[in-house]
């Protein structure tokens, strides 16, 4: 039963990962032979000042990613629990966004945010702030692709966030109320220590596609300003596909694949911390 | 303790004008695009933005022209369906033994290959499937595609699986059911939400996912989603059409899973993936 | 039977030709060739007419049309494990010449030219200009057929020139102050805009270190630090920070299309190729005026580059391949492409009555022409530095361009950054 899904496993996943774990200890650029190179890759990423670019970026955009996406998928998970009728309103909502294309998304919001032609400006103006550069600012640049990806993603941490709630005891929620316990009150102390789990589980599902971040940023900035939004992922990718230096981008991988293992391994263990 | 009539009703205006601003912020984008899709190009960008035009298809058709589109949805429908079954059909299986057998490590080892970066199996795939010459073939992008839908057909299951009454299945193999049969007769009917739910997600996730096309599709197997780079370019213009593709791009997923929402909402939050 | 008159009676029963066996479009009936291509207004309007090349030949195109990253990317890819799954594509020998070449990549067009039974004796390859040739040449062996001209002109709007009495700058500093007149005198518009994006930026910037007098390599080595170069640097990066569009960092030959085509900027210093996309926009007929980047202190060294036509040196099908490149460069096609707009590479097209008298219907389109055709002559076709790994390279430019930009480093810094980064890359090269 489970043999099938593990010798496809063995072929097409594990397979390819030792090969790149082989490339990554080449020299090998498109158009030339491949030589023997050792760690010289991984000594060379070491000196690289847009790997720790890419490093700080790729954190940096996570973290601000994860926090607004648990927060607002929290707030719209609250929403939408409540609502008894526009039901069909917030289905519609949580279930859109995150189903697009990221290349789909990416172009909207390419429109949406260009600081000369962009309906964003525009609302700003009206609203008589001044005009921002949006992904055109080497500062606002990543909390802008947070931006972009929280409204994609949010939603499905919503989606998460709502099978705790919904499993949440009843008696709970009416011993707390006959307590005194409303509102906020309720929520900090009961609601969200309940959630821990659901949190736990949405982030570490956000985490591993976060620490990759590629899609959103390959149609939007493809890691501009400079390289003010180039994470690991497309700095690997530009390394390997626009510059065809294998060999060093197969090493920039490997090491990227070893970060979000860390991550989350580490999440896991928070995860154990938590259940009950 | 009762809450006044009033403060019920301050509660229920707050919620609704969050319900607004929630659905301003996360449909507005969305309409933007598709009304975009029908206006002619020049007005896509004006500002103050044009609320009130008169709607043209003269950009659905641009696209339609420029690019054979029908073909690409054809390749996109078959990719995005063959690595969902090919997915399902690994999966399910190996989910339920992992359920069943309280094994950790295939499902862990899952995970693991959603942590790699896609440009990381990318290189060796390609090398692999090229000294075949098969690049460009459909059964490598539905093969690779299977590559994302299989741990997340894995994982999706694995909660269904888990909640299973033990005692009911246990029944069934006393009565010496063999595996397949089981898995067929007794336990499938009892998760079919979940099975809606990773056919959804699989083919959803499948037909997104653009890097593998973009470069080991050829022309008569490219998917939609890398066509739409091809409305930007040298010769190509408008941001009109660019929304159209968009729109036509997103239709399929979105409507799919707005077809699905009630199973898909009731599926992962029934527990799907709880803490 | 004796041999030989075996051999007498074999020849007395073979068909003898009526003149010699030559060239014969119908050579390949029936078979079908892979073309991979950018878009690009050339390929586009070839793509229409292939039905006519299917009438001629008997062969089947198949079109694999990409954004020019992803074109360059699938055929550096493809041709890297030796595939023969595209049998003729456009390649931009500035670009990726070098490497492609180098590596054996391109088949030799050269020597199919060259062969009387492949070639059309009506295809005259000297009626491409002798530098067009020269940049599709490589190592002595011609790997490509020109297809157009393009480089860097500044398009700018004669009326806001009227407005503020300016005349149009003669000088390099007289283009920067015109910017600042118009900065003055009206608010409402963006005075100047160009290229920011990384990789984009050598195009144009290589005019301006022409034309001032420098280059990227001096004895070989990078100059930039210390150089003209750097001045250059200062002055594209200053022109954008002070005059320029905010956001000019993400810019590329799109976002200034448009932004010029919707009336919001003054003057851009962009391709050639975007003249007939920006003449949709309304209005932008009437008031806009063509001009080549003026000249510095170095003179006037127009940055002019072209795409060709090369061929897969792994196709199984190199005689059909070729049979469509001749067709898709014939003199007939160049002359039906330039009534389209497509600058022609073909001298005799460029000289023939049809071309004038299109030429001759809009002013504006003779100016442009003319300018096209001094490039041709006086042009440098240096975009970036002259390595092999042109992408890397251009990014290292393109990179110091947007730190002056941003404000995160002097000119100074930034050059000598630069240069420091290429011979990094160099040294570490293979």
């Amino acid at each position: 039963m489970l043999v099938p899904a593990l010798v496809f496993l063995a072929l097409m996943v594990l397979y390819p990962f030792a090969d790149a774990l082989w490339l990554s200890a080449q020299h090998f650029h498109f158009g030339s032979e491949s030589r023997f190179a050792g760690l010289a890759n991984y000594l060379a990423l070491t000196r690289d000042a847009q790997f720790w670019a890419g490093l700080r970026v790729t954190l940096a955009l996570y973290l601000l990613s994860l926090v607004s996406q648990l927060v607002i998928g929290m707030w719209l998970a609250l929403l939408v629990h409540r609502s008894k009728r526009l039901r069909w309103l917030a289905r519609t909502l949580l279930v859109s966004p995150f189903v697009m294309p990221p290349v789909v998304v990416g172009l909207m919001w390419l429109i949406i945010l260009d600081p000369t032609l962009g309906l964003a400006n525009w609302l700003l103006s009206t609203a008589g702030l001044p005009p921002a550069l949006w992904l055109a600012s080497p500062q606002w640049v990543i909390p802008t692709i947070a931006l972009i990806d929280t409204w994609q993603w949010a939603p499905f941490v919503a989606l998460i966030l709502l099978a705790g709630m919904q499993a949440l005891d009843g008696d709970i929620y009416e011993a707390a109320a006959i307590d005194g316990a409303r509102g906020v009150a309720l929520f900090r102390r009961i609601t969200l220590p309940m959630l821990g789990p659901s949190l736990v589980a949405a982030a570490m599902l956000r985490s591993v596609d976060l620490l990759r971040f590629f899609d959103i940023i390959y149609v939007t900035t493809q890691g501009g300003p400079g390289n003010a939004s180039q994470t690991l992922n497309i700095y690997a990718y530009k390394q390997g596909f626009v510059f065809f230096d294998i060999g060093y981008a197969c090493a920039l991988m490997v090491t990227l694949t070893a970060i979000v293992l860390g991550v989350s391994g580490a999440m896991m263990r928070l995860r154990r911390a938590t259940a009950w | 303790m009762v809450e006044g009539h009033a403060s019920r009703r301050l509660h229920s205006a707050l919620h609704a004008l969050q319900m607004l601003i929630a659905a301003f912020a996360f449909l507005g984008p969305v309409l933007f695009m598709l009304s975009s899709g029908f206006k002619p190009s020049d007005l896509v960008t004006a500002l103050p933005p044009v609320m009130v035009f008169r709607p043209t298809l003269e950009n659905y058709a641009a696209v339609m022209a420029a690019v054979p589109f029908l073909r690409f949805t054809m390749n996109s429908i078959v990719i995005a369906g063959g690595a969902t079954l090919l997915g399902m059909t690994l999966a399910v299986p190996a989910a339920f033994a992992v359920s069943w057998n309280r094994m950790a490590w295939p499902a862990v080892l899952m995970l693991m290959t959603r942590m790699a970066p896609g440009g990381l199996f990318l290189l060796p795939w390609f090398v692999m499937f090229s000294s075949i010459d098969a690049i460009g073939d459909y059964w490598v992008l539905i093969v690779t595609h299977a590559a994302i839908t299989l741990p997340l057909a894995l994982w999706t299951m694995l909660p269904f699986f888990d909640a299973l009454p033990r005692s009911l299945v246990e029944a069934a193999m006393i009565d010496g059911c063999s595996d397949l049969a089981l898995l067929r007769l007794v336990v499938l009917p009892l998760v079919t939400p979940g099975l809606a739910v990773s056919v959804v997600l699989c083919f959803v996730f499948a037909w997104n996912y653009f890097l593998f096309s973009l470069v080991l599709s050829d022309i008569g197997t490219r998917t939609l989603i890398v066509a739409a780079f091809n409305f930007v370019g040298e010769g190509a213009t408008d941001w009109g059409a660019l929304m159209a593709a968009a729109t036509l791009i997103a239709a399929p997923p979105v409507v799919l899973a707005f077809l699905a929402q009630r199973h898909l909402i009731s599926g992962l939050t029934s527990g799907a993936v709880k803490g | 039977m004796r041999p030989i008159f075996a051999l007498a009676i074999a020849l007395l029963m073979a068909p003898v030709p009526i003149r010699a066996q030559g060239f014969d479009w119908q050579a390949h009936k029936g078979e079908t060739i892979d073309f991979l291509t950018e878009n690009h207004p050339w390929s586009n309007a070839v793509v229409t007419r292939l039905a006519d090349f299917t009438k001629l030949t008997g062969i089947t195109v198949r079109v694999d049309s990409l954004q020019e990253a992803q074109m360059r990317q699938r055929a550096a890819t493809l041709l890297q494990s030796k595939s023969s799954s595209f049998d003729a594509f456009m390649s931009l020998k500035s670009f990726e010449g070098t490497l492609y070449a180098s590596a054996g990549w391109y088949a030799d067009i050269g020597a199919m030219a060259a062969d009387t039974k492949l070639t059309d004796p009506g295809y005259n390859l000297i009626d491409f200009g002798a530098g067009l040739r020269a940049g599709e040449t490589f190592n002595g062996k011609l790997d490509g057929i020109p297809l157009n001209i393009e480089g860097p002109i500044v398009y700018y709007r004669k009326d806001i020139f009227e407005k503020c009495n300016i005349a149009p700058p003669t000088t390099l500093d007289a283009l920067r102050a015109a910017a600042a007149t118009i900065k003055a005198c009206d608010t409402s518009i963006i005075p100047f805009a160009a290229r920011g994006l990384k990789i984009a930026v050598p195009y144009v910037l290589s005019n301006v270190i022409h034309n001032m007098g420098g280059d990227y390599f001096a004895s070989g080595k990078p100059a930039l630090c210390g150089g003209v170069g750097e001045k250059a640097i200062d002055w594209y990066a200053g022109m954008l920070k002070d005059f320029g569009p905010p956001g000019s960092v993400n810019n590329s030959f799109l976002q200034l299309r448009e932004l010029y085509g919707q009336g919001r900027v003054a003057m851009i210093f962009e391709s050639s190729n975007e003249f007939g996309e920006i003449m949709k926009f309304a209005h932008r007929a009437d008031d806009t005026q063509v001009m080549l980047l003026p000249p510095g202190p170095g003179g006037s060294h127009p940055t002019i580059i072209g795409w060709g036509l090369s061929i897969n040196a792994f196709s199984k099908k190199q005689d059909a391949a070729w049979l469509f490149v001749q067709w898709a460069t014939s003199k007939a096609m160049d002359g039906e492409l330039a009534l389209a707009g497509i600058a022609p590479p073909r001298a005799s097209v460029a000289i023939s009555p049809d071309y004038q008298k299109f030429l001759a219907a809009s002013p504006l389109r003779q100016v442009w022409a003319a300018l096209l055709d001094n490039m041709g002559r006086t042009g440098n076709p240096e975009v970036g530095p002259p390595v092999t790994r042109q992408p890397q390279a251009r990014e290292i430019i393109g990179d110091a361009v947007d730190q002056v930009l941003l404000g995160t480093a002097s000119a100074h810094d930034a050059a000598c950054g630069a240069d420091q980064a290429i011979t990094a890359m160099l040294n570490a090269g293979n």
